[in-house]
């Protein structure tokens, strides 16, 4: 197969977008309910998801690139998530963090919308009630993974 | 195991306030509509300042259908030390309404019957004359249906249980084989090789 | 899921000097799912309306359709920041309707203040960690969630999960404490004193600190009691009603505890007040550490409420079918209505249950600490800048598992 330069560089710089994308991935404060305290663990000193590259996370969905769904999803909040993820550039991921936002959870009723991936499209789902900061922090390896290893991400695949 | 889908049994003929065991929770009184107003007043000027809280429950069945639970304290609005507040005592005014029956409004004398009364409008469909925005509080506002009376569904309307959009089928699963490779096949091979005594 | 076609109602009319802003219900700084409907005149609060229910996860009613022990473990998902609080404040309730109140043993009541204490502290570091990122004061986060982990690794050795153990049932405890966990008690007692020094010298003569929240939401007596306020809110406002002293309950009577109030009802004052309960807390669980090493059973003694222990299940017919019976249809619980507080972190949390003698709930009607407190946003708010919005609300504490249910 014969390689053109051009396709080959550009192959290249893909792989350095998606290493720089994976190594930097800034999450969206999307705490909603249990699942947001211990989405706050991770971010404390025990668990420290800083050093996996999320030094930060966004308040707005602008500058965010990874909603992390934790909590469950009340039919008014339902909307909002919509509309947050719509706001966010591509490409963006998404965690569904713990039992309610995977699948609406033990709480099987009217109020809780069953399942955060009818509305938005999930990358990781994380179960657990709520699942423990390790949880949450292998989920962002496997979006890391995904991230480097295909799927959405880099500068040649559009979202 | 209960099925959520089941409905609990209808408290036709039960009244469980008029069968409690003797707790010594509160004082506990019965009040009809038309006198909630007045008795809530005179109590409220008797020290009862505090509306702990506002509740309601639907007896599906009975007459009058739902009852309305006001739960007071008798505590001084005032700065005070846990001495002079002592074991301050509590009251229940339970108030039977009809369905499509409004009761008056408490707002005006605790401000923290707004939101309290807010949720009962919201979840069982009581209306509360006077009161200065009774709009919903938890369901959203556009939402049909009381969602805490006994003969609303527990899953809710039919209509959110809506087919799953395209990108929520997981395709990484493959439908039909369990992860743990314990077919009946294989568990059916495991019995064979234990009664041949093979390992 | 769409958008609704029909416009939402207009909350609060927009005039000509003011704006009408949405804050929230996705916001650093609301502490969870919160809208408030602000009309502000450049910077300054003309009118605050907090928009709730963007958490309203329909407990109460899913409680109707469980058995009383599995109804547990969704009245935990409530207040999550202090979820032994819930599951204390339900299980003395349904025990007052089974009549069961005196056959708790002495040592489950006391592992029940135990935890309940322990609860306390570790929400009271989840409030102040957020309180003071709300501010700017990074570090006081990490210092809090470090001493909230050493809490929560005891909570999970005694009821197996971090947040949400279901460790305290109906008729006592899911088991007694594991070996070694009274030696790990004993190391956090000794690390307390100097982590509440660090926290205190983080914070309370910080002057920034005390700028921002000095005079800030200042709540009157009179105005905390008509709004409903309780909690640390309502005793910084000078009135000491706390539902440990004024209904004690798992023995509460039999402990020295003292009660800190302050009269200013500021911000500042609510701060000292939750410092404060933190030391009174750990006191308490100093107490119930020393009667601690007597052994004893840990679950009521009657077979139609508490479940055999696990061995006695292949040796005894009554206890196998007792374990049946209470696993497939629960116990039943004679018909009544009650009303149990406690002294939850955020204030008094109640819960009127009503039975109608089947093994389910009839109703459970939770009194939410969370949502009076919160609804005195309402009163305090007029007048302030925006700023002092987020600081107001930080030390109102409030839950919106709770606040929504």
């Amino acid at each position: 197969m014969t390689v053109n330069p051009g396709q080959f560089m550009l192959a290249r710089l893909d792989d350095v977008a998606r290493w720089a994308q994976s190594s930097s991935v800034w999450p969206l404060t999307m705490g909603l309910a249990c699942c947001a305290i211990e989405m706050m663990t991770v971010t404390s000193s025990e668990y420290d998801i800083a050093r996996l590259g999320s030094e930060v996370f966004r308040s707005s969905p602008r500058q965010a690139d990874l909603m992390i769904v934790s909590g469950r999803v009340a039919q008014k909040m339902g909307p909002v998530i919509k509309r947050l993820y719509d706001q966010m550039a591509d490409p963006k991921w998404v965690i569904s963090m713990g039992a309610c936002a995977s699948s609406g959870g033990i709480f099987d009723n009217y109020a809780i919308i069953q399942g955060v991936d009818t509305i938005i499209p999930v990358d990781v789902y994380v179960p657990g009630c709520p699942p423990t900061p390790d949880g949450l922090l292998y989920a962002v390896n496997l979006i890391q993974q995904q991230i480097r290893e295909g799927g959405r991400g880099g500068i040649l695949a559009r979202a | 195991m209960p099925s959520t889908q089941v409905p609990p049994i209808a408290g036709a003929a039960i009244d469980p306030p008029s069968l409690r065991p003797p707790i010594d929770d509160a004082v506990i009184e019965r009040a009809a509509p038309s006198e909630l107003r007045s008795r809530l007043e005179t109590l409220k000027a008797g020290g009862y300042a505090m509306l702990l809280d506002l509740g309601a429950v639907d007896y599906l069945g009975r007459a009058p259908r739902f009852d309305v639970v006001y739960h007071l304290l008798a505590l001084a609005a005032k700065v005070a030390t846990v001495v002079e507040i002592g074991t301050p005592t509590r009251v229940r005014i339970l108030c039977g309404v009809d369905e499509g029956q409004s009761l008056p409004t408490v707002s005006d004398l605790w401000k923290s019957a707004d939101w309290a009364e807010r949720e009962v409008y919201d979840l069982f469909g009581i209306r509360f004359d006077g009161h200065p925005d009774l709009r919903r509080i938890q369901m959203p506002y556009d939402w049909v249906g009381h969602p805490l009376r006994k003969d609303y569904p527990m899953r809710g309307p039919a209509l959110e249980r809506a087919p799953r959009p395209a990108f929520a089928n997981k395709t990484n699963v493959v439908a039909g084989s369990p992860p743990s490779g314990r077919t009946l096949e294989a568990l059916q091979e495991q019995v064979k090789r234990v009664r041949e005594g093979r390992p | 899921m769409t958008l609704s076609a029909t416009p939402p109602p207009e909350i609060i009319a927009q005039t000509e000097n003011t704006m009408v802003l949405s804050m929230g219900p996705q916001h650093p700084s609301t502490h969870g799912v919160l809208q408030i409907v602000l009309e502000i005149d450049s910077e300054n609060v003309v009118k605050a309306d907090p928009e709730i229910g963007y958490l309203h996860t329909g407990i109460e009613k899913s409680a109707e359709g469980l058995f009383w022990t599995q109804a547990q473990t969704v009245i935990e998902r409530m207040d999550y920041l202090a979820p032994s609080s819930n599951a204390l404040c339900y299980a003395l309730a349904v025990e007052k309707l089974l009549g069961i109140t005196e056959g708790i043993p002495e040592r489950a009541q006391t592992i029940r203040v135990l935890i309940g204490e322990l609860t306390r502290i570790a929400s009271h570091c989840v409030w102040l960690g957020t309180h003071g990122i709300d501010l700017g004061a990074i570090s006081v986060f990490f210092y809090c969630f470090d001493l909230r982990e050493n809490i929560l690794d005891l909570q999970e050795a005694a009821g197996g999960a971090r947040m949400h153990p279901n460790y305290v049932r109906v008729g006592g405890l899911n088991g007694d404490l594991p070996d070694g966990y009274l030696a790990r008690l004993d190391a956090l007692i000794e690390k307390f004193p100097g982590r509440m020094r660090e926290l205190r010298g983080l914070l309370q003569a910080n002057p920034i600190f005390q700028d921002r929240t000095i005079d800030i939401g200042v709540l009157t007596p009179e105005e905390a009691v008509q709004w409903n306020v309780t909690g640390p809110s309502l005793r910084a406002s000078g009135v000491a009603y706390d539902v440990r002293k004024a209904f004690p309950y798992c023995g509460y009577q039999t402990y020295d505890l003292e009660i800190p109030t302050r009269t200013e009802g500021d911000a500042y004052a609510r701060f000292l007040v939750r410092l404060d309960e933190m030391d009174q807390s750990i006191r308490l669980i100093e107490q119930t550490r020393r009667r601690l090493d007597t052994p004893g059973p840990v679950m009521i003694d009657d077979p139609k409420v508490a479940l055999p222990p696990k061995e006695t299940i292949a040796l005894s017919m009554e206890a196998l079918i007792h374990h049946f019976k209470l696993i497939s249809e629960g116990f039943r619980v004679p018909p009544g209505d009650v009303y149990q507080s406690v002294e939850s972190p955020r204030g008094e949390l109640g819960y009127y249950i009503v039975s109608n003698g089947e093994n389910k709930p009839y109703r459970i009607r939770t009194r939410p600490p969370s949502m009076y407190n919160l609804q005195a946003l309402k009163g305090i708010a007029p007048g302030n800048l925006i700023a002092d919005l987020v600081v107001m609300i930080g030390s109102l504490d409030p839950v919106f598992g709770e606040v929504d249910r």
